[in-house]
């Protein structure tokens, strides 16, 4: 039996359709990412898959329950964080827990004790009796955290969980989630952070425009375009024509500068390796580093969907 | 392919059970959160007593008709005054999908919303009985239409207030604006400032539509020892709109998570 299952979904709100024939399973104890830009059906898939919203077609089953027609019980083996910390700020860190723990029936010892547990793990013990008002970004995010997991579930969907957080937040929350993972806890994670995706995740799942462009582990999606190649140089001096010149360098593809290094992509990396010394040469920049790259996910999630990268970043093409 | 959510296991008996813990939960959360919100401080307690005032100051009728009057105003105003508060809140801050997402079925949810402005509206109207008792001292000729009254139309009215919070909006104004268009020309209609045989005939066929009425003949029954209605009729009523308003509260909760 697969944590999850899905075959065929399609989700339509009038003339768009939102998720298009998709169908895909996720094994149980696997960590499974869920990419794709904004608007490509990450969120619709989620709402369907948590029994929130119905699916216009196909079907969804959790741990073997259907999620249309027996969404208790398949709700009752999950917990959910969603990418807004949504804890009630007029309540304690104490009342969230135990409310949260209400709502999937844990008896009283039992969430008594699982709040403590999971308090203390998040860093938030001693803050218990605090309203979550006044309490940080990154300490909401934890309670959050912390209230989705008070029902000890066997499949956890984790929304964007480390979204601009702090570093100890950050580090708290990757820690817990790399215990889940040892403890065989099915990780259903959607994040626009890729190398955290590609860091934690079994297999992969790219979605854009509502269909699923790619499943597979991240190393073997970085293979299917290997072609995608890149050096990141750095040199001891820059100047404002740099940029343009080293984009002249014969087979360079594309340029990114990132911090201090250059990023060339290319399908030749031993012809740009030549051209950019000869470039160090004639303008008299000494070489600091060098590093030869393959694709990266994000390489991978940008192929797929569509998507070019500007500047630093990434912008979906209209 | 229905979407109606159940339990494979453990029976009528252990869902039942699993759903009113949360549905107690639920209310419990709302009791800790939102009865001290000014907007529900506004519509619950000092919407009615103005009301009263309003309409009631200076007209004929003893305490025996004035008290059961303000005990019906205030369980209208007080009961339907938490949800439409509370839910468009939860959806602004995205504690709502918790509820949503929670493995009890939509009627748990409308039922522990129900609750928490069935509480509110019982421990104001209490306490509007007990000081009119008190200052008034009008003759409480019977005990049991007066406790159903209070219980069933507070019950009715919660559901009320749930059901039109059902509208998909993250504003409080929006809900509370649509319930006044039907919380005020309800106290006209219903009997408690104007008897029912006093208003024209078509005013009294629209009050068979009013679960108030109801509810006022029974309040009023207690202090004045007679029904317009039988105690039957009016407690059977109160319960067909408690049913229906449940039953398409759940319905348009399920409808507008799509």
């Amino acid at each position: 039996m697969q944590a999850i299952e899905v075959s065929h979904l399609v989700k339509k709100f009038g003339p768009l359709t939102a998720v298009n024939d998709i169908s895909f399973s996720v094994g149980v104890g696997e960590t499974f990412g869920f990419l794709g830009p904004n608007g490509a059906g990450k969120t619709t898939t989620i709402r369907i898959l948590t029994g929130i919203s119905r699916p216009t077609s196909g079907t969804a089953t959790i741990f073997g329950h259907d999620i249309t027609r027996d969404t208790i019980a398949a709700r009752q083996s999950m917990g959910i964080v969603s990418e807004t910390s949504n804890v009630y700020v007029d309540m304690t860190a104490w009342q969230n827990m135990m409310f949260s723990a209400e709502l999937y029936h844990v008896g009283r010892r039992e969430r008594e004790r699982k709040a403590t547990e999971l308090l203390s793990l998040f860093g938030l013990y001693d803050r218990r009796h605090s309203i979550a008002r006044g309490f940080s970004k990154g300490m909401m995010r934890r309670l959050t955290l912390a209230m989705g997991l008070v029902n000890s579930p066997r499949l956890l969907f984790l929304d964007e969980p480390t979204s601009g957080l702090d570093v100890q937040s950050n580090l708290i929350i990757r820690e817990v989630i790399t215990d889940l993972i040892r403890e065989e806890v099915t990780i259903f994670l959607t994040t626009h952070n890729i190398e955290e995706a590609n860091v934690m995740c079994d297999r992969v799942a790219i979605i854009d425009k509502g269909y699923v462009a790619a499943i597979d582990a991240p190393e073997r999606l970085k293979k299917t375009i290997q072609s995608v190649q890149s050096i990141e140089f750095s040199f001891d001096r820059s100047s404002p024509t740099q940029m343009d010149e080293l984009r002249q360098i014969p087979m360079v593809n594309e340029l990114r500068k990132e911090g201090d290094k250059f990023k060339l992509y290319t399908e030749n990396p031993s012809a740009v390796i030549d051209g950019v010394m000869a470039y160090a040469h004639a303008r008299n920049v000494r070489v600091i580093s060098i590093t030869t790259l393959g694709p990266s996910l994000e390489d991978v999630f940008i192929k797929l969907t569509g998507l070019q990268r500007s500047g630093g970043g990434v912008h979906a093409i209209d | 392919m229905g979407f109606t959510p159940s339990i494979n296991r453990g029976g009528l008996r252990e869902r039942l059970s699993r759903e009113l813990f949360a549905a107690w939960a639920i209310a419990k959360k709302d009791v800790s959160i939102y009865y001290l919100k000014p907007p529900v401080i506004v519509s619950g307690m000092l919407f009615p007593l103005f009301m009263f005032l309003a309409f009631a100051v200076g007209r004929p009728g003893g305490p025996s008709v004035l008290i059961p009057g303000l005990i019906a105003v205030t369980i209208l105003f007080s009961a339907s005054s938490v949800e439409p508060v509370s839910i468009p809140i939860e959806r602004r801050t995205k504690t709502y999908d918790r509820l949503l997402s929670a493995p009890i079925s939509m009627n748990a949810v409308v039922f522990g919303e129900s609750l928490s402005g069935f509480l509110y509206s019982i421990g104001i109207a209490f306490i509007v009985l007990i000081a009119g008792l008190l200052i008034f001292r009008p003759p409480l000729v019977s005990a049991i239409p007066l406790v159903l009254g209070m219980l069933l139309t507070s019950f009715c009215f919660a559901t009320m207030g749930t059901l039109f919070a059902a509208y998909p909006t993250e504003s409080p104004g929006d809900i509370v604006s649509m319930l006044n268009l039907v919380r005020f020309p309800l106290i006209f209609i219903s009997g408690i400032f104007i008897p029912l045989e006093s208003i024209p005939a078509i005013g009294q066929i629209v009050a068979f539509f009013s679960p108030l009425t109801y509810g006022n003949d029974l309040i009023e029954a207690a202090f004045r020892g007679e029904t317009h209605f039988t105690l039957l009729v009016n407690v059977a009523m109160l319960c067909i709109f408690i049913l229906i308003f449940q039953v398409v509260a759940n319905q348009l909760y399920k409808k507008f998570a799509q």
